[in-house]
Order: structure tokens, then C-alpha cells, then sequence
């Protein structure tokens, strides 16, 4: 195995093969950071240019627009309060706040720095572990994915902000966006009140982009109008990577637990980066002392969010190269990548194709290292960013979100569904919901209501697989606890602030 | 001003959705325009064919860039054997060909979208059975009939059923034994409602077996779930199964095919098993209704060009374990309507259920 890692490294240290990495990872994090390109779009555009490669520089280019395109995003979830890929959707609570607050460099060091120990943390699992990894996602049938959302779904009351009935009303919308379209299953159309472009239903990226980027243009917009100023000019200091070596080793724990609930995450098929972070964030939040300091502007939350994305890329490979099996759309184009270059994809794949296995997670290595250099030296000019007048920066984030909405499918449908979904977004934030619930809701919810009926067929309707199937019983048992302590938690808080208002009586 | 901004934004929103509609109106007409002309076609086009080979054509075709519509997600078989033909074709046609993916609603997203589209022929629809399920089920309330078909170029006869590596079942005797002994016992994966659906209904139909047909998702999702040992037999193309049987993960039980298939000659079928059903999985181009036939007859003449003559196209198939096997127009109307009445009948107590 080191010889075949050294034969990789030689090959990836030729002046194509680097070449092209450094090309991909920076038209990723382009990709990335833009809201409403993606780094499913970036390899779906990139992946034609490499049929005439050979099989090993086409995935040395592919791995650099993935390692990019979901580090990229964390540009203007920071500056902007936009998450740039849905993989960066917690960055916004804190990254942005810690903007705000003048710590934009710091905010940008941590993301960085945990980025790239989350991506080497799980390029490491991949190289080490992928196959005992890859039965233990095996195990992984209806029941235990049913169970396994049924728990990320608690997230909701991590994450509604103040009032928990609002941030389950908002998770209901979310389960209702995501009802619309054909149903599973028997792909009945529902909802569509025969509208034939409704029957696919909505697509994650225009709900994400509507939720976050056109609500939060809007918000801007109107803040202009109402005369509010928005010209404070916010001092940036950038020095070094913007922490000290103290700051650094509070998150260590924080951290390990992230790039492990990304790797997790990543390895469940169809689940994926754009949920790992928003479970990360939720959990750190859970398990931190000081929860209430979550959305302020806390390191703690930038560490969760980019750790866990970063470290999904790895977990999402894991199936793909020990198994042939594509985790998340990413995955999948790279598996019709492998195939279109002649490689067979499976459990052979170690053995027939070692070299260019060996290459990828080479390229992968050197990608992470380079969107790290790239990130850092161009953390200054990103800033910068900020002192583009709103009402020239805003216009474009939209057109760029128009141009994005229609490339998800290329159907103008989804762009206008995007501006549809924004409006909705902005009237419900108007209202104070919370929006964070809508796309845990619209993620989550088609999971569940998928392998609900797929275990129901497997059992002939019976229900107690559910609860009989250890890793489904362990983690409904979960669910029923998280949301135990919750309500006790509230329900002691409540008590407190009765006393507290009796006695100031 | 403030009541200005969200006045305009519902505008424009408005302005987008009627346009959606707009663009669709037309399409009823066309429909029924189209039903009573492809009847017509379908005899003429064999006169009309001899005119266009004398070099009569009067169309410049094509005149910019060809979209090729594939309504399935890029890596699958679908979109594989697409991009695999429009490679050669664009060299033959000598216009660029670009494919599209456009996934979402077991198909319909994807053909609609064509069913609507300009018929120019500049953009083509690239489908498989999986349109006359839709047609069947009521998914869509078009078929194959609204389009102009312009050929087949690859079938698919490796549709198989296959166990893991460790399973009680060894050929399809048993597996058919064991259902028709023990009724719903055996977990069968599919998709619901698609092609691999009618093959195990014709199974339980020829047979009498009964088996827990049980949905898992796509052809991916059917690996994990038959290498995690969720399930007993799953249906794969041979081409997607074949790593994991050299491997010594999974079993072949046999494919669905008359005769044994020259791609895979020691792969049994179920029909020297004594199980009389047999597919064949079929991938057509279909131009949008009315798109005019010296068109439709540049376009299938280069695709017959590149299956029968272009050594690259042929070997590349025979590498994913698909037959580069063209039928012309017609022919491909034929294959499409027995398959559909075949279908039709299998599918009847399905209907009535839903």
C-alpha cells in the first residue's frame, strides 16, 4: 500500500496532473461560492472535458472541484449571510454574526483551518477504513434510515431560535414544500394541482437559494428603503490565521466530533454534506455550556459547520470506492465518471484499478492542501466583497441565484420557483419563523416518508421492525430522549422565569 | 416606494408563471393533431424514405447544436448509452450533440419537456420502456405514440435476477420453487412502476409464484440493498451486476431472454430454465410531435450509419454488455406497440389496485 500511495504522489506531482487539480479546485470554490452554483454542477459541466483525459488526471480535476466546490461556500455564508452550497447552510448562524461583529478574519481562519482538517480527517478514513465502513453503511435498510431522520429531524428544536412552536410550524412547511411532486413510491403526483412542472416537484437547490438568498436580499432591500443605512463600515483585522493556538485547542473536541458526524453522515446514502452541517451545528449547540451563546457569533458553531461538510466528502467516497455505491449526486457523476473511463466500479475496484483509487485520494490530499492556500491568501480579498455597494452587490447575487435556479435542471420552472420560494421565505421571516426548519423539513421529510413505506413494504405492514432492529430501536430510543430532555429543559426554564416573575412582584 | 418593491416582485413571479403556461397551451392541440397523423406516417414514411436517400432533401439539417434530452440522473444505463451514441453521432451529423439530464418523475419530467419542445430537430428525447410503463400506469397522459420515433439503437437482453453470493437459491428453479411453495415469503427489489416491475409480474404470472415485491429504489440503491443483505434477489442490468459476480458477491439466477445472449454466452436464461418470459430493454430517440420527416429521416439514417458501421460505438457497447442492434422508425413502432400491449396486460392488476 505505501508504494502504491508514493507511485500515486509521483504521478499527481507531474506538472498536468497539478495543473489540473489547482484549475479544479479553484473553479470549485468559484462554483462554491457563488449562491446557486454548486459543486454538483461544477463536475456535471467539467465531467464531458474529461473523457479525452486519462482516467487518472480526469478524477485528479474532479476531486479538485469537489473539494472546492464545498469548501467554497463558506465565502458568502460568511460575508453575506448566504450559504454559498447547501453545505454551508450553519455557517450563516455564526459565521456571519462573527462578520458583523468584526471578526470576519477569525471567522474565516476557523472555517479554513477546520475545513481542512475535516476534508484530511476523512480522506484518511477513506484510505484506512472504507471497507469496514462500508458494511457498517450496509446495515444501513429502511428501518434504520427511517429512524436514523426521524432523529435529525429533533434538530429542529435545536435550532428554531426562540419559539419552538414556530420552528415546528416552520419544519411543517418544509415537510409540505417537500410533499409536492410525485409521491414515492407509486410516483402519484401530489399537490400539483395539475400543473405538469410541479410533478418533479421542488428541487433542494432553488428552496435553499429561495429561503436563504432571496429572502436575505429582500430583508436588505428593505432595510435601504426604509432609510435605515446600512454603510456602518465594519473594521477587518486580519492578522495570521485570525485565532491563537488557545482559541484552537477549545474547539478540539467540538471539532473531532464534527468531522465525525460528517463522515457519518456522508457515508448514508442520499443523506449527505447539506444535512451533516445543519446536524453538527445542531449537535455542538446540544452539547455545548453555553447554548444560548449559538447565533451570536461563537467559534464553536463555525468549527461544527465546516468540519462536518468537508469531512462528508471523504464519508460520501467511502461507498463509491469500496462498493460502487454513489452516496449523493456528487458520487453519482463521479461513479458515470469511473465507468466512462473504462473502470469498473465495485468491489474490485481496489484491486483492477488500484493506481487510479490511489490517485484520487493523492489528488484529494493535494486539493485540500491547495484550497486551503487558496482560501487563505484570498480571505483579504474576499472582504473586500463588502465594500461593493449593496445595491450593486445584491442585484447580481440575485441574477447569479436566477442563473443558478435554472442550471440545477435547466428548466426556467425552477427559477421561477426559487422566486417563489423566496417570497415565501421573506413573508415567514416577516412573521418571525424561523427558515432554518423549512429546509431540515424539506430535506428530511421525503427521506422519511420513502423508506416509512419501502420498510412497510418489507415487513408487509408490520410495524415493529422499527422498534426491533437495533440500530432503528437505538436511535428512535434517541429521539424520544432528545426530545424528553428538551421539553424538561423548557419546562424548567419556564418555572424559573415564573419565579423570577412572581418574585420581582 | 415600499409598496412599490413587493407589487413588482409578484409581477414578475406572475409574469414567469404565465409564461410556463403559455408555452404549454399549444400542446393540447398538438396532441390531438398528432394522433391521428402518426398512423399516416407510419405508411408513408417507407415511400418518403426512398425520396430522401436520392439526396432530395430540401431541409438543412441540422443547422446548430443537437440537445439530447436523457429523463434519468447522470452514471445510469440511460445516460451512459446516450452519451455513448451522441459521441459518435455528432462526428456523423457534423453538429455538436450535447446531452442533458433532466430526472424527476420516474421520466415524465424529462419527456414532456420534449413532448413540448420545438420540432425542429434540435432537441430529441433518449428513453427507454420505461415511457410505455408511465403511458400504462397513467403517469403521463401521453405515450409513445405522440412522438416521432427515429430509431433504436442499443438494446439491453442482459435484464437479469440476481442473489448474493451466500443465497439458498442457485438458478431460477429454485427461486421460482421457493415462491410458489412459499407465497411472499422471498423479498423481490424493484422500483414501483417500472421496467423491472412488469418482469417480475410476468415471472409470478408465467409461473404462479408469488413473492414480496418490495420498492428499494434505483439500480444503485438495489446493490447496497442486495449486498447489505436487505432483500433476496434483485433485478440488475448484467452490464451493472457483472464486477459484483466476479467479485463472488452476487449470483446470477439468469436474464430474461430467449436464446442465450452473444455478449454473455454462459449466462442462463430464464427460458431454458422453463420459465417462458423474456425482455428486451430498448433505448429510442423521439423527436417532438409534428417535427417534419425529412428530419426525423436525416437523423435516424446517421444513427443506423453509426451503429452499423462505427467500430468505436460497437466495441464501447459491448463494453457496458448492451447489442448495438438498429431498428429503423418503423420498426421501432413495432417493438414499442407489442411491448406496450404486452405490458398492458401484465399490468392490469396493478392498475386496479391503484
Amino acid at each position: 500500500m505505501f508504494e502504491m500511495v508514493q507511485e500515486a504522489f509521483a504521478t499527481v506531482f507531474t506538472l498536468e496532473t497539478l495543473f489540473l487539480i489547482i484549475g479544479g479546485t479553484a473553479l470549485g470554490l468559484v462554483f462554491g461560492s457563488i449562491p446557486g452554483l454548486t459543486a454538483t454542477m461544477a463536475i456535471a459541466i467539467c465531467l464531458p472535458l474529461t473523457f479525452g483525459m486519462d482516467p487518472g488526471n480526469g478524477m485528479a480535476l474532479l476531486m479538485g472541484l469537489y473539494i472546492g466546490g464545498v469548501s467554497g461556500g463558506l465565502i458568502p455564508a460568511i460575508l453575506l449571510n448566504i450559504p454559498g452550497t447547501p453545505s454551508s447552510v450553519s455557517t450563516t448562524f455564526d459565521g456571519y454574526p462573527m462578520a458583523q461583529n468584526g471578526d470576519a478574519g477569525k471567522a474565516f481562519g476557523f472555517a479554513i483551518v477546520f475545513s481542512f482538517l475535516g476534508g484530511l480527517f476523512s480522506i484518511l478514513i477513506l484510505m484506512f477504513l472504507s471497507p469496514a465502513l462500508a458494511d457498517i453503511a450496509l446495515g444501513f435498510g429502511p428501518f434504520e434510515f427511517f429512524a436514523v431522520t426521524i432523529f435529525a429531524l429533533t434538530m429542529i428544536a435545536s435550532l428554531s431560535g426562540d419559539s419552538i412552536i414556530r420552528g415546528i410550524l416552520s419544519g411543517f412547511v418544509g415537510l409540505f414544500l417537500g410533499f409536492v411532486g410525485s409521491a414515492p413510491i407509486d410516483s402519484y403526483p401530489r399537490f400539483t394541482f395539475g400543473f405538469d412542472q410541479l410533478d418533479a416537484g421542488f428541487a433542494i437547490l432553488p428552496v435553499l437559494i429561495g429561503l436563504f438568498a432571496i429572502s436575505e436580499v429582500l430583508k436588505n432591500a428593505e432595510q435601504r428603503g426604509s432609510g435605515v443605512s446600512n454603510t456602518k463600515k465594519i473594521q477587518y483585522k486580519i492578522k495570521g490565521l485570525g485565532f491563537s493556538l488557545a482559541e484552537f485547542i477549545q474547539q478540539g473536541w467540538n471539532g473531532l466530533r464534527s468531522f465525525v458526524i460528517g463522515v457519518g453522515i456522508g457515508i448514508l446514502p442520499g443523506v449527505g454534506g447539506g444535512t451533516a452541517n445543519i446536524i453538527a451545528y445542531g449537535t455542538a449547540k446540544n452539547r455545548s455550556k453555553y447554548p444560548e451563546k449559538f447565533g451570536t457569533g461563537i467559534n464553536d458553531g463555525v468549527v461544527a459547520s465546516e468540519g462536518s461538510n468537508n469531512a462528508a466528502i471523504g464519508g460520501a467516497l467511502i461507498p463509491l470506492i469500496a462498493l460502487g455505491i454513489p452516496g449523493d449526486t456528487v458520487t453519482a457523476l463521479l461513479l458515470g465518471g469511473l465507468m466512462l473511463h473504462g473502470l469498473n466500479p465495485g468491489p474490485l475496484l481496489f484491486e483492477q484499478s488500484g493506481d487510479v483509487v490511489y490517485i484520487i485520494f493523492a489528488s484529494l490530499i493535494i486539493a485540500n492542501v491547495i484550497m486551503c492556500l487558496f482560501l487563505f491568501f484570498g480571505m483579504r480579498m474576499f472582504v473586500k466583497l463588502l465594500s461593493i455597494p449593496q445595491h450593486i452587490l445584491l442585484p447580481i447575487i440575485i441574477v447569479l441565484c436566477v442563473v443558478g435556479g435554472f442550471g440545477v435542471n435547466n428548466r426556467i420552472f425552477d427559477a421561477a420557483a426559487l422566486v417563489f420560494i423566496g417570497l415565501l421565505g421573506y413573508a415567514l421571516i416577516k412573521f418571525k419563523f424561523p427558515i432554518v426548519p423549512i429546509i431540515i423539513g424539506f430535506i428530511l421529510g421525503p427521506i422519511a416518508e420513502t423508506n416509512l413505506s419501502r420498510g412497510l413494504m418489507q415487513s408487509q405492514g408490520d410495524f415493529s421492525p422499527f422498534f426491533t432492529q437495533p440500530i432503528a430501536a437505538f436511535f428512535l430510543l434517541l429521539t424520544f430522549v432528545s426530545v424528553g430532555i428538551k421539553i424538561w429543559q423548557n419546562f424548567k426554564k419556564k418555572i424559573k422565569t415564573d419565579d423570577s416573575t412572581t418574585a420581582s412582584l | 416606494m415600499k409598496i412599490f418593491k413587493p407589487v413588482l416582485f409578484f409581477g414578475f413571479f406572475t409574469a414567469i408563471l404565465m409564461g410556463c403556461s403559455a408555452e404549454e397551451e399549444p400542446v393540447e392541440g398538438n396532441d390531438a393533431a398528432n394522433e391521428g397523423e402518426t398512423e399516416e406516417s407510419a405508411d408513408d414514411s417507407a415511400d418518403e424514405a426512398d425520396e430522401k436517400t436520392n439526396g432530395e432533401s430540401d431541409v438543412d439539417y441540422p443547422m446548430e447544436t443537437i440537445e439530447v434530452v436523457v429523463p434519468a440522473g447522470p452514471g445510469g444505463d440511460t445516460d451512459m448509452n446516450s452519451r455513448n451514441i451522441s459521441e459518435h453521432l455528432q462526428e456523423e451529423l457534423g453538429e455538436d450533440i450535447i446531452v442533458r439530464n433532466v430526472e424527476g418523475g420516474g421520466g415524465t419530467t424529462g419527456s414532456s419537456e420534449i413532448l413540448n419542445a420545438e420540432p425542429d430537430g434540435h432537441q430529441v428525447l433518449f428513453f427507454h420502456n420505461g415511457m410505455l410503463v408511465n403511458e400504462i400506469l397513467g403517469l403521463a397522459d401521453y405515450g409513445f405514440r405522440d412522438f416521432e420515433l427515429a430509431g433504436i439503437p442499443v438494446m439491453d437482453e442482459g435484464n437479469g435476477f440476481f442473489v448474493s453470493g451466500d443465497s439458498q437459491f442457485d438458478d431460477a428453479e429454485d427461486f421460482i420453487q421457493h415462491g410458489q411453495e412459499y407465497p411472499r415469503e422471498a423479498s423481490v427489489a424493484t422500483e414501483v412502476g417500472s421496467f423491472t416491475h412488469v418482469q417480475l409480474l410476468a415471472i409470478e404470472d408465467e409461473t404462479g409464484a408469488d413473492f414480496n415485491i418490495v420498492d428499494v429504489g434505483g439500480a444503485s440503491d438495489k446493490i447496497a440493498a442486495l449486498l447489505g443483505g436487505q432483500i433476496d434477489v434483485a433485478p440488475f442490468q448484467y452490464g451493472s451486476a457483472v464486477e459484483y459476480i466476479e467479485s463472488g458477491d452476487f449470483k446470477t439466477l439468469g436474464i430474461l431472454a430467449e436464446d442465450s445472449v452473444d455478449l454473455m454466452p454462459d449466462v442462463p436464461t430464464f427460458t431454458e430454465q422453463g420459465v417462458d418470459a423474456s425482455f428486451e430493454k430498448f433505448f429510442f430517440f423521439g423527436f417532438p410531435p409534428e417535427t417534419p420527416d425529412e428530419i426525423v429521416t436525416t437523423f435516424s439514417e446517421a444513427v443506423e450509419t453509426v451503429v452499423e458501421e462505427n467500430e468505436e460505438y460497437q466495441q464501447a457497447s459491448e463494453d457496458f454488455y448492451v447489442s448495438p442492434d438498429f431498428h429503423d422508425p418503423d420498426e421501432t413502432y413495432d417493438v414499442m406497440s407489442e411491448a406496450y400491449d404486452y405490458y398492458e396486460q401484465l399490468l392490469e392488476g396493478v392498475e386496479a389496485d391503484q
